[in-house]
């Protein structure tokens, strides 16, 4: 039986941030948390793997301990059993570590052959997670996947890849990794019964002494602060002759050059 | 105490409010305007285990409690009043009764496909001559042989026109009023009952009503709901629950209308300044949450109690009591933060203004949840 592997990142939704605007700070008090979106998609592609070719489908996440809520939330989306990497050290973490984590867990404790991952989480979107864990696992990649196949008895896939300059067709021989863009799929939405049954679900919870500690930090966070925008609040007319004054107006504030 | 809903809970109102941002909210303007019914989402209501929410597995329900099905209402009607109102008479008139009183056989013949969605209930009480006053309903069920045989004619009766199955209440026993009257089941097939035309209401226009007219409507022996006489019983218990879900629609029509209102007053520049910075919107704003953050709270607790397993009656009728009130009041105020552009059709706080109403009418008008209230503590 094929066995998928879906990662996913438990993020802040951003619709609940608010910014304090005298000093940028972001306001995350009152922020609820979500599985990040493309990784949705992710998930989604691994259950319709398990309908089509009844593939058993693992959700294994690193996060801070008290992150636990993802689990319900992950498993009530379909998936078989979670894997929970947790510390209470893991909040923000980079990408390199996240994928130390995750190349440990996944290489000493999780059976697979796919690994589905979004493309990249909705708070960073660095892109480094999918492609460095198939690196440290030493198996095949094919990131922007909008279309996945799986061979039945050849034991790869068929990737289609959106590229900036077309669709790109690659055949990616298992075990592998996919990163996938949102368009591959639309997720459902749980029902209620899935919702009730998440709860019964086997968790399996990995701690850092389990997987034989992790790596040295690579990226420090000095501080956030919320993007301004000023306006310049200038207003110009509709008529040809405008152009000219437009025209100085975005070359004054170099916004063209 | 604790005033934190569980993981479930939460989950699941995620998952409405994606389901309301997907189907719903985009075709509440269409199912106001037009109006028109909207099957296609009450279908897909069913495919999310949403049509029996408090109902046992086994009778095709999801075994969740009532406050999740409260908020499920809550949210629904945040994006359509309409939707929220027939799941609602689904839930909680049709099926209650059955769930409540009916026999094995009734529960799996009709409580199974109403809870999986497969047909629509209707809950058929009111008159042209009996509202608030039940016992005065002139509609009569006459024992004949191994049938009833019933006949009068049932007014403002939600699902009507779509139900696959009604609850009728007629009077068995005309000179015992009140204690004269019993509930039947009665199957949208039957011959002699036929649901009439589409009432043109002023809100709530998605949800189909209409007057149901019974003429020799005859059922077998075994429909009977209960026992003969118990009808004023099981409308009373039935209503003592709707009560809930009505204060969650409520809920949810006031939700949306201060949603609106502080989206609009954020982004409508009048003196050179959002009106959000003026302090007579904030102070509207202000008022508009705590009342609606008020009704949340005796709404969730009444349906607490009912999942406890404790007297649900009065918190039932505050929760009713405050939460229509409070969408009365705050879709009215909605419309005064919009000014003109509030007063126009096709604008959500206009429909909304007009959808609150109703919550202070049906399934007992604000006078009766004030008697129900004062008879508890007056006790």
């Amino acid at each position: 039986m094929l066995k998928v592997i879906a990662c996913f990142k438990w993020v802040i939704d951003e619709a609940d941030i608010r910014v304090d605007a005298p000093n940028r700070k972001l306001l995350l008090d009152r922020a609820a948390f979500k599985i990040s979106p493309y990784d949705r998609n992710a998930v989604e592609e691994a259950m319709r793997l398990q309908e089509q070719h009844g593939a058993s489908v693992t959700a294994v996440t690193v996060a801070p301990a008290s992150a636990k809520n993802c689990l319900k939330d992950v498993l009530s989306r379909g998936p078989d059993r979670a894997v929970f990497v947790n510390d209470p050290s893991f909040a923000d973490l980079d990408p390199a570590r996240t994928t130390g984590l995750l190349a440990a867990a996944i290489g000493s404790f999780v059976e697979f052959d796919l690994i589905l991952c979004g493309e990249g989480s909705s708070d960073l979107y660095a892109q480094q997670v999918g492609p460095a864990l198939a690196e440290k696992l030493g198996i095949a990649c094919a990131t922007y996947v909008n279309k996945l196949t799986y061979v039945e008895g050849e034991n790869r896939v068929i990737a289609e890849r959106k590229l900036e300059e077309g669709i790109e067709v690659v055949s990616v021989p298992l075990p592998g990794l996919i990163t996938v863009l949102p368009d591959i799929n639309t997720p459902r939405i749980p029902s209620l019964k899935q919702v009730l049954g998440a709860a019964k679900k086997p968790v399996e919870q990995l701690t850092p002494e389990r997987l034989g500690g992790m790596q040295a930090e690579r990226l420090k966070t000095m501080g956030v602060v919320a993007a301004t925008m000023e306006r310049k609040r200038l207003r110009f007319g509709a008529g040809a002759e405008e152009i000219r004054s437009v025209v100085d107006a975005l070359l004054k504030e170099s916004a063209i050059g | 105490m604790h005033f934190k809903l569980t993981e479930e809970q939460e989950l699941v109102r995620a998952g409405v409010r994606e389901f309301c941002q997907k189907y719903v909210e985009p075709i509440a303007e269409e199912v106001d305007m037009e109006p028109r019914f909207p099957m296609e989402n009450i279908k897909r209501l069913a495919e999310q285990d949403w049509c029996g929410i408090p109902y046992p597995t086994q009778y095709g329900g999801a075994g969740a409690d009532y406050l999740t099905y409260t908020i499920v209402l809550e949210e629904l009607s945040r994006a359509c009043a309409a939707t929220g109102f027939t799941l609602e008479c689904q839930t909680s008139l049709a099926s209650f009764p059955l769930f409540k009183f009916g026999t094995e056989e009734q529960k799996q013949k009709w409580l199974t496909p109403l809870c999986k969605g497969q047909i629509l209930g209707s809950f058929a009480l009111t008159e042209p001559g009996a509202g608030t006053d039940v016992a005065a309903g002139s509609t009569t069920a006459v024992l004949d042989g191994d049938s009833y045989v019933l006949n009068g004619t049932k007014m403002f009766i939600s699902n009507a026109p779509v139900a696959g199955v009604f609850i009728i209440f007629a009077s068995t026993d005309k000179s015992k009023g009140a204690k004269g009257l019993s509930a039947f089941i009665v199957p949208a097939d039957t011959p002699g009952i036929k649901p009439g035309e589409h009432l043109n209401k002023m809100g709530i226009r998605g949800a189909l009503t209409s007057e149901v007219v019974l003429k020799n409507c005859r059922i077998p022996k075994g429909n009977l709901l209960g026992g003969e006489g118990q009808g004023f019983k099981i409308a009373m218990m039935t209503l003592d629950g709707g009560r809930i879900g009505i204060a969650a629609q409520a809920l949810g029509i006031a939700q949306a209308a201060l949603d609106e209102s502080i989206h609009y007053s954020k982004e409508r520049v009048q003196f050179g300044k959002p009106i959000s910075s003026f302090q007579a919107i904030q102070w509207m704003l202000a008022d508009m949450a705590t009342e609606v953050e008020a009704s949340r709270f005796l709404t969730y607790h009444a349906a607490w109690c009912y999942d406890q397993g404790l007297p649900y009656s009065k918190e039932a009728a505050m929760a009713k009591l405050h939460a229509a009130e409070t969408a009365a009041r705050q879709t009215n105020r909605a419309i005064q933060i919009h000014g003109g552009i509030g007063f126009i059709k096709g604008h959500k706080v206009e429909r909304l203004y007009r959808d609150a109403k109703i919550t202070e009418i049906y399934e007992g008008t604000s006078e009766v949840m004030r008697m129900v209230i004062s008879g508890s503590i007056l006790r």
